[in-house]
C-alpha cells in the first residue's frame, strides 16, 4: 500500500501534463472543424457524382466524411491515439526499469516485501495512473466536440464505443513496454524508446490508409481500434480485437515471469 | 577516433533493432503493391478521371501504378520513422553518458569535450547512413521484381539524398538538446514532442491553403516526394533552411557542451 501511494504521487505531475496535452490537442483538433467543414463538403457534393468503385480505388469513399462531426472526430482522434500510445509505452517502459536505472533498486528490493507485492503495487499505480488518463480522454474529447460542432449532430453510442477502446489501447502499449524491458538487460532511453514504439506503429497503419491491404494493418493497435471504423459500425471489429488482447495476455504473463526470477542491476 | 569506434560498438544493438524493424516495414509495403503494378483497372480509373479531381487529390503526378509514383506516396511515413531514430539517437550520443553515469569516466580522458562532440556527431552520422543504406537496400531488393521507370534511379537517388538531409536535421536537433540541457529526461521529452509537433505541422498544412506557411515549420513538407518525381530536383529554398537549422544546432550544441557543468 505504502508502495502504491508513493508511486501514484510520483506519477502525478507529469500525469497533469499529459491530460492537459491530450486536452489541448482534442480541443486544438477540432477547432478546424467549423472552417474545414465547408471546404470538404463541397468536395463531398463533388465526389458524389463519381461511382463508388473509382473511389474505392483511390482509398476514399468507405469512409466517415470529414464534413461530418464524427468523420472529423475520427480523423483528430487518431493524434489523441498516438499521444495516448506514447504516454502507456512510457510508463510501460518506465515503472520497473526505473528502480534499476536509478540505482534505487537496492534499497527497495531489500524491504521486507516480496517481489511480487512491489510487482502488483507498481502495477496498479501506473494502471491507475493510465485510468486516470482516460478521464481526461472522455472530457477532452466531449468538450472539443462539444464546443465545435455548433448545430452539427452527432451519435452519442459509436463515439462511447470508442471512448471504451482506449484501456485496451492503453494496456497494449503498457504491456509492450513492460515485456520489452523485462527481456533487455541494458537500460534504454525510456521516453525515446516509447514514443519511437507508438510513432513506428502509427506510420504502418497511416502507411495501409494510402496502400490499402490488411498486412500493414494487423500489428498496429492504431487499426486494431481505428476511430474511423468504430465511429462508423459502433462496433469493435472482432478479429482485430482478439489480436491485441492476445498480445497483451502473453506480453504480461511473460514480463511477470521474467520479472520474479530477474537478476537485478545493484548499485555497487 | 576510438570514440567513434567506440559509439558505433554502443549503438550497434538498437541500429540492428531499427533496421530490422524498417526492413520488415518496406517488405510489408512492397507486399501490397504487387495488387496495384500495372493493374489495368487502376489505369483505366485514372484516365477516366478529369485532371482536375487528380489534382484536387495531389495524385496528379502519383501514380500508384508504377514504382517511383508508390515511392512517392509512401516516402513520407518511412521518413517520419526515419526521423524519430535519428533525434532519438543524436540525443542519446550525448545524454547518455550523464544518464548512465558514465560522463564522469569520460571527461577524465585526455580529450576535449569539443573532441567527444566530434566523435559522437560522425558515429550519428555513420549509423544514420547505415539505417538508410538498410532501408534503401531492402526497397531495391523488394523492388527487383518489378520494372522501373526511365528516370527511376534519378529520383530514387534525390529520395535518399533528401531523406538523409531530413535525417541530418533531427539528429543536430537531438544533439543541440542533449548538449545543451542539463536534465536528460526534459531534453528527450523535447526532442519527441518535437517530431510529433512538426508532423502534426505536417498534416495541418495540408488541410487548408490557410495554412500554407506551416511548410516552412514542418521538415516533413520540405521535399515532398511528389513535387521531387515531377521535378526531379529540390526547392533551394528547403535545403538553405535545411542548412541553417544543421549549423545552428550542431554550434549550439558546441557551444553549451563545452561550458555545461555536467552531472557526474
Amino acid at each position: 500500500m505504502t508502495i502504491l501511494v508513493f508511486e501514484l504521487r510520483r506519477y502525478m505531475g507529469s500525469l497533469m501534463g499529459w491530460i492537459a496535452s491530450i486536452v489541448a490537442l482534442l480541443v486544438m483538433f477540432m477547432a478546424f472543424y467549423p472552417v474545414l467543414a465547408q471546404d470538404a463538403a463541397m468536395l463531398d457534393l463533388f465526389l458524389e457524382h463519381y461511382p463508388e468503385e473509382l473511389l474505392k480505388a483511390f482509398g476514399m469513399g468507405g469512409e466517415l466524411s470529414l464534413a461530418t462531426v464524427a468523420g472529423f472526430f475520427a480523423f483528430s482522434f487518431a493524434f489523441t491515439q498516438l499521444v495516448v500510445g506514447a504516454q502507456s509505452a512510457y510508463y510501460g517502459f518506465h515503472f520497473m526499469s526505473v528502480e534499476e536505472r536509478e540505482m534505487t533498486a537496492d534499497f527497495l528490493y531489500a524491504k521486507p516485501v516480496s517481489r511480487p507485492q512491489i510487482l502488483l503495487a507498481k502495477y496498479g499505480a501506473a494502471g491507475s495512473a493510465l485510468l486516470i488518463t482516460n478521464v481526461g480522454v472522455w472530457l477532452g474529447s466531449f468538450l472539443a466536440i462539444d464546443l465545435f460542432r455548433g448545430d452539427a449532430t452527432y451519435e452519442l453510442w459509436p463515439v462511447v464505443s470508442l471512448l471504451l477502446t482506449v484501456p485496451v489501447f492503453q494496456l497494449f502499449f503498457f504491456s509492450l513496454g513492460f515485456v520489452v524491458t523485462a527481456v533487455s538487460k541494458k537500460t534504454v532511453s525510456v521516453i525515446g524508446a516509447a514514443v519511437g514504439v507508438s510513432f513506428v506503429l502509427y506510420m504502418l497503419n497511416a502507411l495501409r490508409r494510402i496502400v490499402g491491404g490488411e498486412l500493414l494493418g494487423l500489428v498496429s493497435p492504431y487499426y486494431h481500434f481505428d476511430p474511423n471504423y468504430i465511429l462508423l459500425t459502433g462496433a469493435w471489429h472482432p478479429l482485430h480485437t482478439a489480436i491485441s488482447v492476445s498480445f497483451i495476455i502473453v506480453a504480461n504473463f511473460t514480463a511477470v515471469r521474467l520479472y520474479l526470477r530477474r537478476d537485478l542491476r545493484s548499485a555497487t | 577516433m576510438n570514440l567513434v569506434l567506440r559509439e558505433l560498438y554502443a549503438n550497434k544493438k538498437s541500429l540492428l533493432i531499427w533496421g530490422a524493424s524498417m526492413a520488415a516495414f518496406v517488405a510489408m509495403m512492397f507486399v501490397e503493391f504487387a495488387a496495384y503494378y500495372k493493374n489495368p483497372e487502376m489505369l483505366a480509373v485514372i484516365d477516366a478521371m478529369p485532371r482536375e479531381l487528380l489534382a484536387a487529390f495531389g495524385m496528379l503526378d502519383a501514380n500508384l501504378t508504377t514504382v517511383s509514383g508508390y515511392l512517392s506516396m509512401s516516402m513520407v511515413f518511412i521518413n517520419v520513422a526515419l526521423s524519430v531514430y535519428a533525434a532519438m539517437l543524436g540525443h542519446n550520443l550525448v545524454a547518455k553518458e550523464e544518464r548512465d553515469k558514465t560522463a564522469g569516466f569520460l571527461m577524465t580522458l585526455p580529450i576535449t569535450r569539443a573532441s567527444v562532440l566530434t566523435g559522437k556527431l560522425i558515429a550519428g552520422l555513420l549509423c544514420s547512413a547505415i539505417l538508410l543504406g538498410i532501408v534503401a537496400g531492402s526497397m531495391l531488393g523488394m523492388l527487383l521484381p518489378y520494372e522501373a521507370e526511365a528516370n527511376f534511379l534519378a529520383f530514387f537517388t534525390l529520395l535518399l539524398i533528401t531523406t538523409f538531409i531530413i535525417m541530418v536535421l533531427f539528429l543536430s536537433i537531438g544533439m543541440f538538446l542533449g548538449a545543451a540541457l542539463r536534465r536528460h529526461k526534459l531534453s528527450a521529452g523535447l526532442g519527441m514532442g518535437l517530431v510529433f509537433a512538426l508532423y502534426i505541422a505536417s498534416i495541418v498544412s495540408g488541410l487548408t491553403a490557410r495554412l500554407e506557411f506551416l511548410r516552412y515549420v514542418s521538415p516533413f513538407e520540405y521535399f515532398e516526394a511528389a513535387q521531387l518525381l515531377r521535378d526531379l530536383r529540390m526547392e533551394p529554398i528547403f535545403l538553405l533552411l535545411s542548412l541553417v537549422v544543421v549549423v545552428g544546432s550542431v554550434s549550439g550544441a558546441y557551444f553549451y557542451y563545452s561550458r555545461r557543468d555536467l552531472y557526474v
